[in-house]
């Protein structure tokens, strides 16, 4: 153990079922966005935080973590894994840590990226013996989270985890804790087997045992639907200094100043990408093609002429020549919620392939390993596996 | 085979070596040991009493018992595969002299040890190794005086190494002196530097986590670490190997015969390595991680080495234009998997080069009749660089005038000293003793190749050489595809684990696959596995399909998919089950397991063979076996 006496545990174990199809091959903290995975935002504010000792609590598609991260010699910190066998709440996640820890340790969503100065203050707090330490902050729809209640400014009082009624505040759980080892037993007493949220335990203990709140107004990104993708995307390549100039001449690829480009990016002559966008490593854009306001995983392909705005296009996905995702807003329909008026051009998952010439209507998901035919014109969501047939 | 560790600094020597043993592990694991210089570090001295400590026994190094001496800042070790003498304690290294104040570990094998052993009629000897030797030589040359004044151990390594024939790195240590000196010539062996402190090791993973800063050793050298980390290298001087070459052993007494060395200046390179790319962030296994990093170490091989618009290649080899217009024959000499990864990558070069392109297994290898070596290149496949076999066939082939090429993972190699180009696959280091990744970056790297000398001799037309390069940018996405598919994997090798043997069958490029997953199966699992191209199989193996042998077909593009079913029903036929990896765009409805495999063109059987690698490390890890490190075999085999 090191000689600071504060760990990181770092949740990471769910799926995300709401970024479906993206989710079906990696969990969500490995979602990229400016061409690097989120998990890999949340490690950096803990290093700078001045953490070097992290815990990753891994399930669900563990390998895409475990090889990305390796030991942590590349982020300058110690990287250990424990293991949620079975995805069964962030109260059991957490319990799953126990060994790995010692007597105060903050605990931070592997999906929620948050700046270093959050995180050191949440551990001066627990640090300054303030335990249990949850950090707070307001959203304009707080009804999607945790809504806290507060006894002045510093107390948390209670937690109501996406309530159905109405709310009076904006105010929620941003999911940056602090504890001591005590948290362990009030989680066991609250559900033997912890199959419950953390934010059960912290509301049943808030009563007797005073949470302390740490206001924040800082960066606060959550991924909670496909459009939140490119929404945090494009917020974060705003802020990426660094971008391809590409040269004068005449057919050369016209690159935004704000896009992020991977390494091995293969840009045809005359591609257009443009702004809000991320290219993620040995990508293809083709001659011609234009990309704007879209996310592109590692390994896609974008042939010529097509048109990609407003899209995810997922790992090793090929959107043929001239096919066309024109992009705006839709519609879309998620677990049988209706969102209305969202920013989705539409979804290709990995290892789909829209055809030479094909249409994407707004808001369409195509599942992974899908397949458009030539020519079609897609709506909707497509199933993983499924061939669409132009008719 | 075998790994050598050594460290002498101002930190406590054993924690350091034992974790080097630990990191060097895959080199070999009958047996482990470590002997340090009894010190005095608050003095940064030796200590009074001048002896050694030795630990040693037979087993992984998990066995051995670290010697308690916090004291001691100057140590070596050793992990063994066994060549002379089975895998006891008596036979584990280190070896003493009968003083027992010196301490040699060595790599490779001493071919002369028994005429050595002979003339040292008076000497105990204790164990059945070749090595045991040479610190009874050495003993005998520190009790020698030169002109009045004892014999250095620096001169007097020289003397013995000069005498000893075969290939070897040797490191020894001295009763009161806080230095090691080492020598090497045919087995690897090479310096780290750290602050105040120096390494040496056969291989860089063993100090990486210390330094990065390290020195090549070449063959002939003779290296003097000293206790404040200073490094001092004497190579052979030329004057001195022109005329007074191998002394005979009757003038053993007398200096003047040896080889005379002088100080030389060796480069000091940084290994880009990641200190943990060699560490198994959780997994169980490193196979298992290894076969998951093949996405990303596909991406490292091919970036930056392909255009495909100009469908061109650029691996940063020229061979001169002379022989690409005259060429007549590529040869390509490799052992075990690197073999199979050859014999990919021959029918490719063949299709797009135009040049009739031979594969050999490196220990079979002569350079034969009726072939002009002015119009031949040879081409070494090895992950390690270090493969004895190998190394002796491309020397062959460089004695007989060929053009030589190494396609190796590992930079500084012994190969890449033996030719005249090298390519690196950029890999990563691999550590479970099975290789994965190594063969899809090599059979990657010699697709590159491929490319870019038929696109050189004119052979290979633009637009086809561009199809072949986007397939080969789409290879990484493929293969995580089939990396994702895991658990059908998983299920298959629940499903199969019990069966009598395993049949692998292909056609074409799916005839290495087969080959290769046959051995996965062997290498790790235990089980009785073959390839065969599948058309042989009515020729002779059908005689061996029950309904407990499944066999495990490569039906892809690139492998003749339509025939290749046709020798599975043949199977089928007899009971067996079969199980294949299918092109996205076909359909084989009476497989009774089938995995996908995305449309990559003549790459799909690489994709195929991700399959087979995940079946092979579930059928043995339902198995329990040791997968990392399997009995009786060792990663690096640096003898022949």
């Amino acid at each position: 153990m090191t000689d600071d006496p504060v760990t990181a545990v770092v949740l990471a174990a769910g799926e995300g079922r709401r970024l479906e199809p993206l989710t079906n091959r990696r969990p969500k903290p490995m979602l990229p966005v400016a061409t690097r995975p989120i998990l890999e935002y949340v490690i950096e504010a803990i290093r700078e935080a001045g953490i070097d000792r992290i815990v990753l609590v891994v399930g669900y598609r563990q390998e895409r973590i475990r090889n990305h991260f390796g030991d942590g010699d590349d982020w300058d910190v110690d990287v250990e894994y424990v293991e949620q066998a079975n995805q069964l709440g962030t109260g059991h996640a957490l319990l799953q840590a126990e060994p790995a820890v010692g007597d105060r340790f903050v605990v931070l969503n592997g999906d929620r990226i948050v700046d270093a100065d959050l995180v050191r203050r949440v551990r001066e707090a627990t640090l300054a013996g303030d335990a249990p330490v949850m950090a707070v902050t307001d959203v304009d729809h707080p009804r999607e989270y945790g809504v806290v209640t507060l006894d002045g400014e510093d107390r948390v009082t209670g937690i109501a985890e996406k309530p159905e009624a109405p709310v009076s505040t904006s105010r929620i759980n941003a999911g940056v804790y602090g504890f001591t080892a005590a948290v362990f037993d009030a989680i066991r007493e609250t559900s033997p087997t912890g199959e419950l949220a953390l934010t059960d335990t912290l509301d049943r203990i808030a009563d007797e045992n005073p949470i302390t709140a740490i206001g924040y107004r800082g960066q606060w990104l959550d991924v909670s639907y496909l459009w939140d993708l490119l929404r945090v995307n494009a917020s974060l390549v705003g802020a990426d200094e660094e971008a391809d100039a590409g040269s004068d001449a005449d057919s050369a690829p016209e690159i935004a100043d704000d896009v992020v480009v991977g390494d091995d990016v293969r840009l045809g002559a005359n591609a257009v990408v443009g702004g809000g966008s991320a290219l993620g490593e040995n990508a293809t854009v083709g001659p011609n093609a234009v990309v704007e306001g879209s996310v592109v995983f590692p390994d896609a392909v974008i042939e010529a002429g097509a048109v990609v705005r407003d899209a995810v296009v997922a790992g090793n996905a090929r959107v043929g020549a001239n096919a066309t995702i024109a992009g705006g807003r839709s519609t879309v329909v998620v677990d049988d919620e209706v969102h209305p008026d969202v920013r989705l051009g539409g979804v290709v998952g990995d290892n789909a392939t829209v055809g030479g010439g094909a249409t994407l209507v707004p808001g369409t998901v195509l599942g992974d390993v899908s397949r458009v035919d030539p020519g079609a014109v897609v709506s909707g969501t497509i199933e993983p596996d499924a061939v669409v047939r132009r008719g | 085979m075998c790994g050598i560790i050594g460290y002498v600094g101002d930190e406590a020597a054993a924690p350091i070596v034992y974790q080097g043993l630990e990191n060097l592990e895959y080199r070999g694991y009958d047996s482990a040991g470590i002997a340090l210089v009894n010190g005095a570090r608050a003095t940064g001295d030796v200590a009074a009493d001048g002896g050694l400590t030795v630990a040693k026994r037979s087993g992984e190094v998990s066995n051995l018992t670290v010697p308690d001496a916090p004291d001691a800042t100057c140590g070596i070790g050793h992990t063994r595969w066994s060549t002379h003498g089975p895998p006891t304690d008596a036979n584990a290294h280190p070896h003493v002299d009968c003083a027992e104040s010196i301490a040699v570990v060595h790599n490779g094998i001493i071919e002369n040890h028994e005429a050595l052993k002979a003339e040292l009629g008076d000497h105990e000897f204790t164990s059945e190794t070749d090595t045991e030797v040479v610190p009874h030589l050495l003993e005998s040359e520190l009790s020698e005086t030169a002109g009045g004044d004892a014999v250095d151990l620096r001169t007097a390594v020289e003397r013995v190494v000069d005498r000893l024939e075969g290939s070897y790195a040797v490191c020894a240590i001295h009763a009161g002196e806080n230095r090691i000196v080492a020598a090497r010539d045919g087995s690897p062996l090479v310096v780290g530097h750290g602050e105040d402190a120096a390494f040496l090791a056969s291989d860089v993973t063993a100090f990486l986590e210390h330094t990065r800063e390290v020195t090549y050793l070449e063959d002939g050298d003779v290296v003097d670490l000293s206790a404040d980390g200073d490094v001092e290298v004497f190579a052979p001087s030329d004057d001195a190997a022109s005329d007074a070459s191998v002394p005979d052993s009757s003038a053993s007494s007398d200096a003047n015969a040896f080889l005379s060395r002088r100080p030389v200046d060796r480069s000091v390179e940084t290994v880009e390595w990641e200190a943990d790319a060699a560490e198994k962030a959780g997994y169980e296994h490193y196979m298992r991680k290894e076969i998951h990093e093949q996405p990303t170490a596909l991406r490292q091989t091919l970036s930056g080495r392909v255009d495909v618009d100009r469908a061109r290649v650029d691996l940063d080899v020229s061979f001169p234009e002379a022989l690409l217009e005259r060429i007549e024959e590529v040869q390509i000499v490799a052992c075990g998997t690197s073999y199979y990864a050859g014999r990919y990558a021959a029918r490719l070069i063949e299709s797009f080069a135009d040049v009739r392109t031979t594969v050999e297994i490196a220990s079979e290898y002569a350079f034969g009749a009726g072939r002009d070596p002015d119009r031949t290149l040879t081409i070494a496949v090895t992950q390690s660089g270090e493969t004895a076999d190998t190394l002796g066939a491309i020397r062959r082939a460089d004695s007989a005038g060929a053009r030589t090429l190494a396609v190796t993972n590992t930079l500084g190699s012994s190969v890449t000293r033996a030719v005249d180009d090298a390519v690196f696959i950029r890999a990563g280091p691999e550590i479970g003793v099975a290789a994965t990744k190594t063969f899809a970056s090599q059979v990657t790297t010699l697709a590159l190749l491929a490319v870019a000398l038929g696109r050189e001799r004119g052979t290979l037309s633009a637009s086809r050489a561009r199809s072949v390069l986007e397939n080969l940018r789409g290879l990484p996405g493929a293969v995580q595809q089939a990396l994702d598919a895991e658990a059908d994997v998983v299920a298959a090798a629940e499903q199969y684990r019990d069966e009598d043997a395993f049949f692998f069958l292909g056609r074409d490029l799916g005839v290495p696959v087969a080959l290769e997953g046959a051995l996965k199966l062997k290498e790790i699992a235990y089980d009785h596995a073959e390839g065969f191209p599948a058309g042989e199989l009515k020729h002779g193996p059908l005689a061996l399909v029950t309904d407990r042998t499944p066999v495990l077909a490569v039906l892809t593009e690139g492998g003749s998919p339509a025939e290749t079913m046709t020798n599975v029903t043949e199977a089928q036929t007899r009971g067996a089950d079969a199980i294949g990896c299918v092109s996205a765009d076909r359909e084989f409805g009476t497989l009774d397991v089938a995995f996908e495999v995305p449309d990559v063109g003549l790459l799909e059987p690489l994709v195929a063979n991700v399959y087979f690698q995940l079946f092979a490390y579930h059928v043995a890890n339902e198995k329990s076996r040791a997968i990392d490190k399997p009995r009786n075999l060792a990663k690096s085999v640096t003898v022949e």
